[in-house]
């Protein structure tokens, strides 16, 4: 639907609802009679949005809403395509159906969206798309706006219940073993992996059963490059830190914008744990191995797409 | 369990749980004798229960109770919000020291085989970043916040060491979530028939609202086959804030919570929920679920509606004779714009 049409489907539809209101109708059924003049697309999405506001839609029991995260896609899409000019290998690593764990390094200090832009390249590259659905700090769960806006996109609290009964409905479950000691990292350490968490990850993975996918990006370290904190910012607000970047907060919300960096995301091979007994899960020296082993994937792969891309803007 | 011939004994038998149960227990032939105690006369029309009029926190209770031989005690006298002759400032007292006092009444019954509390999921409290299913070994996970959830968790203190030192008496907590029903007048259902319901900005919490068929048949379940420890009683699934309010049409006015928390409190004092008991504002802004496994594979009861159900029921068979759907809802308009689609 271009410009001009919508511009005389509007005007049609003002004239129509003028006319129908002058015969002595009541708005409601005015408005009801010219909106037959809009173009199909228009109407469909009023027909959405109609259904929508009447609470006709699926929430899972998750909160996680897949119209709305449809609805936002075409941003993230647009971000992966556009923006950051992602490329994906070994997308097929990814079980098409049933249970797995994706496990990846953490970066982008201000909004991680390292987890959004592995979704969309699962959503965009694998041959059998399905959602991803991300652990994410707690504390995003606190905030206002944030804390529904990630739920309905399919996030839930980092906890190792949430994983286990994800894992356990047959889901692809995303998890950042770093934390916010992977995205709060100065710029200077970047793409240098920092501790793997107590390796709950892996005792999740025994427990459920599921394949570990290692995957490595490059690219979400350049997005807001933190050059130095603000502890005093954070303690008010509660968050884990305040970045600040050479764009924030000196441009305000322009600050916020994420730079144009170069993406490249690696799928590593699974780890396949069926061979082990649920209750390896409490062989802490296990849990400490499979880790470790994930950790210098990850790591390698990092160094090997970090040579792979090159100039991280151009 | 014996399976005929049992005493069962109801204290807190007038409020709405406890005649609910009555109404259920009076048609069971395998209870043989049914008693119930409170401070005043149930308004249900109860056929073969003995009515006993005590108060449970008067330590008389404890000359009461051994006299009825109860081989099953079911308290029903944990209160959520006041009632006429439960003002809010008795509240702790009566949820408190009844439980005390009952336990402690307990204490002395020869022949007691279990004992069922019907308390609330409060005690897991409300949290942004919580599990999204407590399970029943989650408790006090999180700092209890507000006053009726330090009542709740007090008294599941004195239930726990009631239930350590009586190894003989098999003692059920069940932990309800809020409900929802047609024909249930409670504050919650009265703030989804508001004109306007205020709610608060940035947050749409998930909600498991339990149906009130589904609440007294889960108690029912409960006496028939107590099991130890505590059970969670919640139907399966959640339903967020935003939905309940879009399927009964009612418009919602979000606010900073800042703002919305003092206005919600006096709402809620106006609609019978004590501002004493804040707990319904925390909820309202965090949600809260619960893993109703347990509740499904040890009593033996799976809720026949799903929070979504419940939520639907409630609309459909109009709140309380309140009127939901208003035509003045956006919503309205522009289903009819894209009709025909």
């Amino acid at each position: 639907m271009n410009a001009t049409e919508a511009a005389a489907g509007a005007t049609d539809f003002i004239q129509r609802m003028r006319g129908g209101l002058d015969e002595g109708l009541d708005p409601m059924e005015a408005a009801e009679r010219a909106a037959t003049a809009l173009p199909k697309a228009l109407r469909e999405s009023i027909a959405r949005m109609s259904r929508r506001l009447a609470g006709e839609y699926h929430e899972d029991e998750w909160g996680f809403d897949e119209e709305f995260a449809e609805a936002a896609y075409p941003l993230f899409e647009f971000l992966y395509d556009v923006w950051w000019r992602v490329q994906a290998e070994g997308v097929g690593h990814v079980p098409s159906h049933g249970r797995g764990l994706i496990v990846s390094n953490h970066s982008g200090s201000l909004f991680p969206f390292d987890a959004t832009m592995i979704g969309v390249s699962v959503m965009k590259e694998h041959p059998l798309p399905r959602w991803t659905r991300g652990l994410v700090l707690n504390w995003a769960f606190e905030l206002p706006f944030i804390s529904f806006f990630l739920r309905k996109i399919g996030g839930v609290p980092a906890s190792p219940f949430n994983a286990t009964r994800l894992l356990e409905q047959d889901e692809l479950v995303m998890v950042f073993p770093e934390g916010v000691k992977g995205t709060g990292k100065p710029f200077s350490d970047r793409y240098r992996l920092q501790r793997f968490g107590r390796g709950g990850f892996v005792e999740v993975a025994l427990r459920t059963g599921s394949p570990i996918i290692p995957v490595a990006v490059v690219g979400g370290e350049e997005i807001y490059p933190k050059i130095a904190e603000a502890p005093g910012l954070a303690r008010l607000l509660g968050a884990p830190f305040v970045p600040i970047t050479p764009t924030f907060p000196w441009l305000g919300p322009l600050g916020l914008i994420p730079l144009p960096a170069r993406w490249r995301i690696e799928f590593c091979e699974p780890i396949d744990l069926s061979g082990y007994e649920p209750e390896a899960a409490n062989d802490k020296a296990l849990l400490f191995d499979v880790s470790e082993q994930v950790r210098e994937t990850i790591q390698a792969k990092l160094y090997d797409n970090l040579v792979k891309r090159g100039s991280a803007f151009l | 369990m014996p399976a005929a011939g049992r005493r069962v004994v109801i204290a807190g038998v007038s409020s709405h749980w406890g005649s609910e149960l009555a109404r259920v227990l009076e048609r069971d032939p395998s209870v043989s004798h049914l008693a119930g105690i409170d401070t005043s006369e149930p308004e249900a029309d109860l056929e073969r229960t003995e009515f006993i009029e005590a108060d449970i926190r008067n330590p008389v209770i404890s000359r009461i109770l051994p006299g009825l031989e109860p081989q099953v005690v079911v308290h029903c006298g944990i209160v959520w919000y006041p009632e006429p002759d439960k003002p809010a400032r008795a509240l702790h007292d009566i949820n408190v020291i009844g439980t005390l006092q009952l336990l402690a009444a307990c204490e002395r019954c020869d022949g007691l085989e279990a004992v069922v509390a019907r308390g609330s999921a409060a005690i897991y409290g409300s949290e942004g970043a919580a599990p999204g299913f407590f399970t029943e070994d989650m408790a006090r996970r999180y700092p209890l916040k507000t006053r009726f959830q330090r009542d709740i968790g007090e008294l599941e203190g004195y239930f726990a060491n009631f239930a350590r030192r009586h190894t003989e008496v098999t003692c059920t907590m069940l932990r309800f979530q809020p409900e929802i029903g047609p024909g249930l007048d409670q504050p919650l259902a009265r703030y989804l028939a508001l004109p306007v319901v205020p709610t608060q900005l940035g947050y749409d919490p998930r909600l498991q609202l339990l149906h009130a068929d589904d609440a007294t048949s889960a108690l029912a379940a409960a006496v028939r086959n107590p099991v130890r420890g505590p059970v969670n009683v919640a139907p399966d699934g959640t339903i967020s804030l935003t939905k309940i309010l879009r399927l009964a049409g009612r418009p919602s006015l979000p606010l900073p919570h800042q703002l919305a928390a003092p206005l919600l409190a006096r709402v809620g004092r106006q609609l019978g929920a004590a501002d004493l008991y804040n707990d319904g504002i925390r909820l309202l802004r965090f949600g809260r679920g619960c893993d109703n496994s347990r509740l499904k594979r040890d009593v033996g009861f799976a809720p026949r509606f799903d929070a979504e159900a419940a939520v639907r029921d409630f609309v459909a068979k109009g709140a309380a004779g309140r009127r939901l759907v208003s035509s003045v809802h956006p919503g309205q308009l522009a289903r009819r714009m894209g009709a025909g689609v």
